[in-house]
């Protein structure tokens, strides 16, 4: 009886502190998650942040006067484009498969 | 094992003590535990809740979950407007290392005087001073890098406009708060802002998140908003309207392009414009989206609606002779007179010409009613239902009130006014098959059906008319553009001040429609009080409605209808020597 319950009682103890160490770990570990998430966050912001700024060098404003100033293009009319048929064929079977706007942007969830 | 000796009443280990002490000590002993209860019930049961709180007040946190303001989109899902966390600075002043050196670069970095600087940090009962809000990222980095003690730093949505000033009538913008001021920031407020979110933590004494507790609520993010503009088409259009506005010397200008088949509002732009991102030194003449808030005389572009109606009714045809010499008519005690007096005038004529006496003969068979009912039926007298705050209805008063001269003044556009927008929705009814579909200023997924104002035959007849206004012998030939055939009605009128007419302030309109055999868009122009010399709307307006309707076909992807001489060099031909 006596053995019986000196088993009980190291095995309480020993239980006891394997919670502390638990509550321990779980809060480490949650405060780990908490910094990832924040972390995820912070880039997820970022990555907005760049998109705008992307955005804002790619404006028709910026291209224009680019490529005004520094290309010396100017802007097609109708009397230099050459207009082709579009027909569907087999050749466009690999270009549906590229994404229709390679500028578009998604944000991320 | 045991035997059977009684040690307590043994001699050997009678105490010198007496008795009581013991019992004594154990008493207080006793008394010591119960006090200890007694606490421990006060503590656990009694004064629970005030000692729950005041543990709590000491790790438990509550977070804030700021949610995003949803972003602007055009109609390709190009970002128009779009909150970004940027840093924010500030101090407590009674804090503040006052060192000279490093204050002096503060305020360098924050973009004001150093006495402007110290005036803020004056105050050294404050707690809290916002030195500047919304910094950029980079001085941002570079104030933190300086470490001055006292100065801190807290990240705040700003709201970024990339388009910059091309756009800013239409997108509008946010306060500082990020809650919208003008546009569709301020229309679509409740949409775009989200709902903020909290959860309840507990946090170690190195600040560190250890566990949540309770319940999170999450937050809301605002919803994006896609609108029906094309940034591109938006540039193009402001771009060529600016340049039209420095040259002749104008005092502003607006444009409005709008997808014919679905109402959508492709462009909306006016000059002078701002940039949104600096509103310093605002004014109102730049805030002003004139294209909706301000509403003028059309002057002719109006006829085209007379002799809709009038052929419509079946009271003329396109070929009917109308006699206008000599150019001249009275009505009651007024005259109307046509600029340059014409003869003999076929119905087509009248409107290629811009006649007013034409037109007003056309005007006075009808009864004043059916001329209020058309005007209401394509939109003048009403709010345009695009939701932008100040947008205004115009002028059309109640038919029982014209007096005829009334009645044959507003047949040329005299006496009624109209924003440029309602402008442009109206002639999109000559853009269909004589229907007019509701304008949206969001992205349009949809068929529309539209409410029936003329028949198809007449919008298809009226259109062949505003073809040959653009042609040889009409009002606006340089409102062509190469490759495209376009139609419109050039107006050219005199300016209201106080109760008359000024004599040399005009405002230039160009309406129209390209291709004008399955039009896509309508294109309406306004320049207001050109100073260099030419002021009629077929010289001020229309060279506008031909860039902008080249640009927009273009960009839209539509073919060109009219054959044009082509300029590509397909072959090299290599030089002889």
């Amino acid at each position: 009886m006596m053995r019986m319950n000196l088993v009980l009682l190291v095995g309480l103890v020993l239980s006891a502190l394997y919670l502390v160490n638990v509550q321990y770990e779980s809060r480490h570990l949650f405060s780990e998650l908490d910094r990832a998430r924040a972390l995820a966050h912070k880039l997820e912001v970022e990555n907005e942040r760049l998109q705008v700024e992307k955005r804002a060098q790619a404006t028709s404003a910026r291209i224009e006067s680019l490529a005004k100033s520094r290309l010396h293009m100017r802007a097609a009319n109708p009397a230099i484009t050459t207009y082709v048929t579009y027909t569907p064929s087999a050749a466009d079977a690999s270009d549906a498969r590229a994404p229709a706007n390679p500028l578009s942007v998604g944000r991320v969830k | 094992m045991s035997r059977s000796i009684t040690y307590n009443s043994s001699p050997l280990l009678a105490s010198p003590t007496p008795v009581w002490r013991s019992k004594f000590i154990v008493a207080a002993i006793a008394l010591a535990f119960v006090g200890l209860a007694g606490r421990a019930v006060y503590i656990q049961v009694i004064e629970n809740d005030f000692f729950q709180r005041q543990g709590e007040v000491r790790f438990a946190r509550t977070l804030a979950l700021p949610a995003n303001r949803g972003r602007i989109l055009d109609r390709n899902g190009v970002i128009l407007a779009s909150s970004i966390p940027v840093p924010s600075i500030w101090a407590i002043p009674e804090d503040v290392d006052r060192d000279p050196a490093n204050l002096k670069k503060l305020a360098k970095l924050l973009g004001m005087s150093l006495v402007d600087l110290n005036k803020k940090l004056h105050d050294e009962d404050k707690t809290f001073v916002w030195l500047k809000r919304q910094v950029d990222e980079s001085a941002g980095k570079e104030i933190e890098a300086l470490k001055i003690k006292g100065v801190y730093q807290r990240k705040e949505y700003k709201r970024q406009y990339p388009e910059g000033e091309a756009a800013a009538h239409v997108v509008g913008f946010t306060n500082v708060e990020d809650l919208g001021q003008e546009g569709m920031e301020l229309t679509f407020n409740t949409e775009l802002g989200g709902r903020n979110g909290s959860r309840r933590v507990i946090k170690d004494r190195m600040g560190r998140v250890v566990e949540a507790v309770g319940e999170q609520i999450a937050p809301v993010d605002g919803r994006d908003l896609q609108l029906s503009i094309d940034s591109k088409v938006q540039f193009f259009a402001y771009q060529t309207l600016k340049e039209a506005v420095l040259l002749h010397k104008a005092k502003a200008g607006s444009v409005v392009v709008l997808d014919v088949q679905t109402g959508e509002v492709l462009a909306l732009a006016n000059y002078p414009s701002y940039v949104p991102d600096k509103r310093q030194n605002l004014s109102g003449e730049q805030l002003r989206n004139r294209a909706l808030t301000d509403s003028f005389e059309p002057g002719s572009t109006m006829k085209p609606f007379i002799i809709g109606l009038a052929m419509d009714t079946g009271r003329v045809t396109a070929q009917t002779a109308i006699q206008t010499a000599p150019g001249r008519m009275s009505i009651g005690n007024s005259t109307i007179s046509d600029s340059h007096p014409h003869s003999m005038l076929s119905v087509t004529e009248v409107i290629q010409k811009s006649s007013n006496v034409g037109t007003v003969k056309i005007a006075m068979q009808m009864p004043a009613r059916e001329m209020w009912e058309m005007f209401s039926s394509v939109g003048f007298g009403q709010k345009p239902q695009v939701p932008f705050p100040g947008a205004v209805s115009g002028r059309l008063r109640p038919y029982k009130n014209w007096r005829p001269i009334e009645q044959a003044t507003m047949s040329y556009g005299y006496g009624l006014s109209v924003s440029l927008m309602q402008l442009a929705h109206a002639y999109t009814v000559f853009g269909r098959e004589g229907d007019l579909v509701p304008l949206s200023m969001l992205k349009v997924s949809v068929p529309l059906v539209g409410q029936p104002v003329f028949k198809g035959k007449v919008a298809r007849d009226v259109r062949h008319m505003l073809h040959l206004v653009t042609g040889p012998g009409g009002t606006a030939p340089k409102a062509q553009t190469m490759g495209y055939s376009v139609g419109g009605k050039t107006g050219t009128a005199h300016k209201q001040e106080g109760r008359g007419y000024a004599s040399k302030r005009y405002r230039g309109v160009f309406a129209g429609l390209a291709p004008i055999d399955a039009p896509r868009i309508a294109v309406a122009v306004m320049i207001d009080e050109p100073s260099n010399g030419k002021y009629f709307g077929g010289d001020t307006a229309a060279p506008v409605f031909s860039k902008t309707v080249q640009q927009t076909l273009r960009v839209l992807g539509i073919a060109p209808d009219m054959t044009v001489v082509p300029q590509v060099v397909s072959e090299l031909v290599e030089e002889s020597f």
